[in-house]
């Protein structure tokens, strides 16, 4: 049995550790609010790209222009190197957040090796890097400190890279894994192939008829630049949904952690009023026998 | 008089959003001018200043580094990298002249048309 110390000196470990997951809680929660803001104002310009590359897409598929022969659509049915971007957080104390991701990765990782598929692994966030680095699995990229804070130009920088490769030849498709922000509690791991852009699913519903000018003439040069526009910037928001994930998880973590420590105090104090009462009874027994061997 | 809405999205967020009665925007092959019931059009934009003449006939100038604008019969779309709005007064406008600048040198295009819309910008605001 512990000493009534002992239990005294663990409940206070427990309070401290409390008092951390607390804190923590309450940091992640206010990151949150700031990057579900910036989430939701770049969601806009996003969307308005998507439109604008839809509507282009469109056109040329209705008008049949050439342009849909740009390698950054030509569809590949058997890719024989694909590139896998994945994002992890740069900390832990998440919950599953990295782990979900890291095990999406492995399971596509099997299933291209089963396909005789080369996977080249491009890493973003610490964590991801850190795992692969322990496993010996070979990375092409490894990217730390971008995920915590994302930043527009150094994430284009990085896909500039892949899309190069891309456009080299040196790889077939790129696709991106991350774990995306639903809820305040929820986060889904999110899997988008990236390159070549899959203008099948771009063609949407509202098909306005009315002709399209374009400048400038030589189609192929808005295009371009509108679909680089467009990885680079499904990159970015990808990063700003990740980091919107990863706090989300560390405050449900540290939320369920502080609980925890709340449970444990209670039955560390229970079990210490006991003990503080066993010892009062043993000292009244022997004080009072102690009286009754006097008479 | 008739309106056309004008909206303009940075990765920041939407900066403007309302209708207009005319805008003149830095296309990549010359500037162009957009009334409404403009036809439609898509083009590329370069570095350089937005013209906004509002409702109230107030002119505003913003000033834009590369981007997108999608015209349609009703309604204008730019997609910009980055925006400054120039207006203020005294202090104010000078600081927003100067980020206009920096805005504007920041980006990949020749040295001729920096210098245009660094001028537009310093004439616009001489203008406001």
């Amino acid at each position: 049995m512990a000493s009534l110390k002992d239990i005294q000196r663990k409940i206070k470990s427990v309070k401290n550790t409390q008092k951390t997951t607390r804190a923590m809680k309450l940091v992640s929660s206010a990151k949150l609010k700031r990057t579900e803001e910036l989430a939701k104002k770049s969601k806009v310009y996003a969307h308005k790209l998507t439109e604008l590359l839809n509507e282009i897409a469109q056109k040329m598929v209705s008008t049949n222009i050439e342009g849909l022969d740009m390698p950054y659509f030509k569809d590949i049915a058997n890719p024989k190197v694909v590139d896998l971007i994945f994002i992890t957080a740069d900390k832990g104390l998440c919950g599953g957040f990295n782990a979900q991701t890291i095990k999406r990765v492995n399971a596509l990782r099997k299933e291209y090796q089963a396909n005789g598929v080369e996977l080249r692994l491009r890493a973003i966030g610490r964590k991801g890097v850190d795992y692969f680095k322990f496993n010996r699995v070979d990375m092409i990229d490894q990217v730390a400190g971008l995920s915590s804070a994302p930043d527009f130009e150094k994430s284009s920088a990085l896909i500039g890279q892949v899309v190069e490769d891309y456009l080299n030849g040196k790889t077939d498709k790129i696709v991106l894994v991350h774990n995306g922000y639903v809820n305040m509690i929820t986060q889904e791991i999110r899997q988008a192939q990236v390159l070549p852009v899959d203008h099948t699913s771009l063609t949407l519903n509202n098909a306005s008829t009315s002709e399209l000018e374009v400048e400038p003439d030589n189609d192929n040069t808005l295009l371009e630049a509108l679909v680089k526009k467009y990885i680079e910037y499904t990159i970015y928001y990808s990063l700003i949904d990740s980091l919107a994930a990863e706090h989300s998880a560390r405050m449900q973590a540290m939320d369920s952690a502080t609980n925890n420590a709340k449970d444990m105090v209670k039955s560390l104090s229970i079990k210490y009023n006991k003990a503080r009462q066993e010892a009062i009874t043993t000292e009244l027994i022997e004080i009072i026998s102690g009286m009754e061997s006097m008479k | 008089m008739e309106l056309l809405k004008l909206e303009i999205v940075t990765p920041d967020g939407v900066i403007f959003d309302n209708e207009v009665k005319q805008v003149t925007l830095p296309g990549s092959e010359g500037e162009f001018g957009v009334l409404p019931k403009h036809a439609t059009l898509v083009s590329l934009l370069n570095a350089g200043v937005v013209e906004i003449e509002t409702q109230e006939s107030k002119k505003i100038a913003i000033a834009i580094n590369s981007g997108y604008v999608k015209v349609d019969e009703t309604k204008t779309t730019c997609i910009v990298d980055g925006a400054v709005a120039i207006s203020g007064e005294g202090n104010e406008l000078a600081n927003a002249l100067e980020e206009a600048k920096k805005l504007l040198k920041s980006t990949e295009s020749s040295n001729i048309a920096i210098a245009n819309a660094v001028a537009k910008v310093e004439q616009m605001a001489k203008m406001l």
